[in-house]
């Protein structure tokens, strides 16, 4: 779905589903909240993707409505109160296609941008 | 999605705590890390972007465009029509009238002229029209025929079922005797087949058989379903019992289901038994006939084109070959309210010229507001406001008042139709039930928005043409009131006026009939005059001692009570109709003379003594006018003067009811309602009438006139009406206790009843008037009000300038009495062309009656005087130094 989109109208959608997957490959390893979300996709880049902290919401809010994400409110490890979000089955779902599909992508585009010989 | 857009408030509150919460947490971290406090919420900020541009995003994905505007349009819309609370009330007012009294008017018109019979395939149902031309002119008929053109139809036509109904019911109901009870019941003969031409069977039982449905057939009734639950309390052993009706017995052959009913409702009906000689010899039928399925109408109309013209046709061969003849079938609903159309349809006109001024009003309104509002407008213009934008803000401000007016309008409606109900009941006979239903709910809605967007867009439109700059410029020196919208207002007042002056011309006109009508003459003395009337349509009163028996008897018990001044027995009322029968010249006979008619009526000793009829030559009747005395009648003036130039023709003779009788006294004339003889076609005419002793009429004479009219018993007494109402009462009970008294009136309310249509007619049309004229002053009102508040500097400048106050109001007022005038004359010249087509509702009053005119343009003008004065004078309280300040 997001790369079907994603093929017919590369760009700005590009890093957007990509975000979207981001977020959704980070709730696999449970729940979390935002500031937490945003962290660890730096952490697992080895601080690579450096998301403007703020853009993380309107993918939250566009996964919640999609039904793929669910939230509730906890008191954090800080001791304070927070929102936090945890994939849904059908999430779940969504993120296996997702990556099938990311690998795909990755693997074509390498084989494209192979020295040439 | 929806659930998101509705929530998004409350979710937007809930984003923003969860944002301060990761700022919350990214600074804990930072701090951590060896930040100061300060600089590390700095950091934090910096990295995060800004959560209000987040949360507008976010809140903008959480959106449906088009519902999150219209619903930030209505709420404004509310807004600002509770900020101007004068405003929205008129305007609520004028919609709920406009759109209340057309609801009303269109539930009527519906139920008696659109709505489809309650009948199966009632596109079927037909009845006969003849046209008959001759050199003294063309006659149409409708439904009408005798026996002989009946049986031809029945016996011949192949493209359709026909029934008949006999003649009936200008008397009172028939009495009915049944389980030990008894009751006054409408009774209706009709033909075997009847009930199968409208398509419903009964409910128990059959209908009657051709062999019941002939001369000297069984005595069967079939009833309604009212009537059975009454008296035999939902019993299913009816059918087969016995009921005595007008004195016979009958027995119960089928039970009609509930809420069955025909354009002339009854309780009970019976076989007509058509006939060619007595009932059948005139055209006393109603025809009642359903084309057969697959057969196109109009083949049914070339069958009776066939089949009864030759029927109608003259013997005599010169009279033959000058008269044309055609005959067709009309539809049964159309048939049926042929008399109704009229006066309907005149009155959903004026209702609708009402709701055309409500409507006009109402653009002046929201014009006027438009103007007023124009500084508001040209600032969001001038922030970037859309031109779209303000319109569809107008509209849907529009929009909200027309579905208030129209919620608001249907309660109108509601009471406006019991109101009807109430004043209509002897005018119109709502054979078939009428309620608000959901065709007239959809007609009033679409009147709504209609009105909506007629109303609204003039001003949206006038409203995006605002020249920005130019208005925002003009505010600051507004010192001379401008603005092309004035012109759309000024040419809305005209109209008003003109409209309201078409309305109220109308309403003159028709007061001035009824006033006509109730000053004319009635030839008698009506005051102190009780009538009683009761049905003798009986088998126990075929015979005619019997019948006078039952008269003088009774009349000498009422006689003897005290105050009787005199009492008598007629068979017809004036201010009624009357019996027309064919009379027979004796001198100066011509056989070319064949058909004359004059109203017949039979009276007995004491009635010209009670209405005080002036005798002018001969005698009175008295009590040796009796069978076995030479045959005798009275006649009135309108007879003598019509059929013997006024010649004094007492001891001529004439011969009535087949009986050679000499005229032996002339009366005055008392006035009667039309029964097609003679007249202008005025509701009150001068009848021509033959007064006939009871006592010299024959059996066969009483059976015929019984079946269709009632007798009515005519008192002077200087006892207080209901005490006579209890002496006559008695009086028959004493006689014959099985015979119910069916109706006991003044002689007043029986003069007042003849005029019930004219008084209805009139007071809807008048009301409407009074309501066009409330609009029309509101509207003028609205226009100087605003005026004046536009022109407040100006007017404050004048003031400074040493203007009287006279001068400056002179000159606030003048444009609305230019207009008003303006208006009146083109009203009058409207009125001139309505009033042409209302002729055949106007008597005794010109069309252009130059009172009705000039009363109704005096009244315009006075009230749009008045409208302009009351803004105007608010210019008196001006303070110059004040006005000049205030901007």
């Amino acid at each position: 779905m997001t790369l079907k989109r994603t093929a017919a109208r590369p760009g700005a959608d590009l890093l957007q589903g990509t975000l979207d997957m981001l977020v959704l490959q980070t709730l696999r390893l449970g729940a979390a909240h935002g500031y937490t979300i945003a962290r660890l996709i730096e952490q697992r880049s080895d601080a690579f993707l450096q998301v403007e902290q703020g853009s993380l919401y309107p993918a939250l809010n566009r996964l919640e409505d999609r039904g793929w994400v669910d939230s509730y409110w906890a008191t954090s490890e800080n001791n304070r109160r927070a929102r936090y979000y945890r994939l849904t089955p059908k999430g779940r779902r969504q993120l296996q296609a997702e990556t099938e599909q990311w690998d795909q992508l990755v693997r074509a585009i390498g084989l494209v941008m192979r020295p040439v010989e | 999605m929806m659930r998101r857009f509705f929530r998004r408030g409350r979710l937007d509150a809930e984003r923003a705590r969860e944002m301060q919460a990761h700022l919350d947490h990214y600074t804990d971290d930072l701090t951590a890390a060896g930040y100061a406090r300060d600089d590390a919420r700095r950091e934090a900020r910096r990295r995060f972007g800004n959560p209000t541009v987040i949360r507008e995003e976010i809140y903008r994905m959480n959106s449906v465009p088009v519902l999150e505007t219209l619903g930030r349009d209505v709420r404004y819309a509310f807004r600002m029509l509770r900020k101007t609370p004068g405003f929205t009330i008129v305007a609520l007012i004028t919609l709920a009238v406009g759109i209340g009294v057309n609801t009303a008017i269109f539930t009527v018109v519906n139920a008696l002229l659109l709505k489809p019979l309650p009948f199966p395939d009632p596109e079927r149902l037909v009845t006969i029209e003849t046209t008959v031309r001759t050199p003294r002119g063309t006659f149409v008929r409708q439904s009408g025929l005798d026996g002989r053109t009946f049986m031809e139809i029945r016996d011949n036509a192949k493209t359709m079922d026909v029934a008949i109904q006999g003649a009936g019911g200008w008397g009172a109901g028939v009495n009915l005797v049944a389980q030990n009870q008894a009751a006054n019941v409408s009774q209706a003969r009709v033909s075997a087949g009847f009930f199968k031409v409208f398509g419903i069977a009964p409910f128990m039982g059959r209908e009657f058989t051709g062999e019941e449905d002939r001369v000297g057939g069984p005595a069967v009734a079939v009833l309604s379903y009212g009537l059975w639950a009454r008296l035999f309390d939902r019993d299913p052993a009816a059918v087969g019992k016995t009921v005595m009706l007008r004195g016979e017995s009958y027995e119960v052959v089928g039970v009609m289901p509930q809420g069955f009913t025909t354009g002339s409702p009854a309780d009970v009906w019976t076989p007509v038994r058509p006939n060619t000689d007595r009932e059948g010899g005139g055209t006393n039928y109603t025809l009642y006939a359903r084309v057969h399925p697959d057969v196109p109408v109009e083949r049914a109309s070339a069958e009776m084109n066939l089949i009864v013209p030759p029927l109608w046709m003259p013997k005599d061969p010169k009279a033959a070959a000058e008269t044309s003849i055609t005959a067709g079938v009309v539809a049964l609903q159309r048939a049926e309210t042929t008399e109704l159309r009229a006066p309907l349809l005149m009155l959903w006109g004026a209702v609708g010229i009402v709701l055309l001024i409500a409507c006009v009003n109402l653009a002046g309104l929201l014009i006027a507001r438009t103007g007023l509002r124009s500084r508001e407008i040209a600032t969001r213009m001038a922030l970037g406001s859309g031109r779209r934008a303000v319109i569809r803000q107008l509209l849907v401000e529009s929009a909200v008042l027309a579905i208030a007016g129209g919620v608001a309008g249907i309660g109108v409606g509601w009471m406006v139709l019991e109101g009807l109900k109430q004043l209509s009941t002897h005018v119109f006979d709502f054979g078939y039930p009428m309620s608000l239903d959901g065709r007239v709910l959809a007609a009033s809605l679409g009147i709504a928005v209609a009105t909506s967007v007629l109303f609204g867009l003039a001003p949206a439109i006038y409203a995006s043409r605002v020249n920005v700059q130019g208005t925002l410029a003009e505010s600051g020196t507004r010192s001379v009131a401008g603005g092309a919208g004035r012109w759309s207002r000024r040419i809305m007042v005209v109209a008003e006026v003109a409209l309201g002056v078409v309305l109220l011309v109308s309403a003159g006109l028709l007061v001035r009939t009824f006033v006509h009508l109730r000053s004319l003459n009635p030839g008698f003395d009506p005051s102190h005059v009780v009538t009683a009337t009761l049905s003798l349509q009986d088998k126990r009163y075929e015979d005619a001692a019997k019948v006078n028996q039952l008269f003088e008897q009774s009349l000498a018990r009422i006689r003897q009570q005290p105050g009787i001044e005199a009492a008598g027995v007629t068979l017809g009322l004036p201010y009624t109709r009357l019996l027309n029968l064919g009379w027979k010249r004796v001198e100066g006979y011509d056989p070319v003379e064949k058909y004359l008619n004059a109203n017949v009526s039979y009276v007995t000793p004491g009635y010209i003594e009670a209405l005080r009829l002036p005798l002018r030559r001969g005698r009175a009747l008295n009590d040796s006018d009796r069978d076995g005395a030479a045959p005798v009648v009275v006649v009135n003036e309108e007879f003598a003067k019509r059929f013997y130039k006024g010649a004094d023709i007492v001891g001529m003779h004439i011969s009535v009811s087949g009986t050679v009788r000499e005229i032996v006294g002339i009366v005055g004339n008392a006035r009667a309602t039309s029964s097609g003889l003679g007249g202008d076609g005025s509701p009150l005419i001068v009848p021509f009438v033959v007064y006939m002793p009871a006592a010299q009429s024959s059996g066969a004479f009483f059976r015929q006139v019984h079946t269709w009219f009632s007798p009515a018993w005519v008192i002077r007494s200087s006892a207080p009406p209901a005490a006579v109402a209890e002496a006559i009462r008695q009086a028959v009970a004493g006689v014959d206790p099985l015979l119910p008294v069916a109706k006991i009136e003044s002689m007043s309310t029986v003069q007042s009843a003849a005029l019930a249509r004219q008084r209805f007619m009139m007071s809807l049309v008048s009301g409407l008037g009074v309501v066009a004229l409330m609009l029309a002053a509101i509207g003028i009102h609205g226009l100087i009000a605003s005026a004046v508040t536009e022109r407040t500097r100006e007017l404050g400048i004048r003031l400074a300038l040493g203007a009287t106050g006279r001068q400056v109001i002179g000159n606030v007022v003048l444009p609305g009495i230019t207009l008003a005038a303006i208006g009146v004359v083109i009203g009058a010249g409207a009125a001139l062309a309505v009033s042409r087509l209302m002729r055949s509702f106007i008597w005794g009053v010109e069309a252009t009656d130059p009172i009705t005119f000039a009363g109704v343009a005096l009244l315009l003008l006075s009230v749009s005087f008045v409208a302009s004065l009351i803004p105007a004078w608010r210019v008196l309280r001006l303070d110059p130094a004040l006005t000049l300040r205030a901007e």
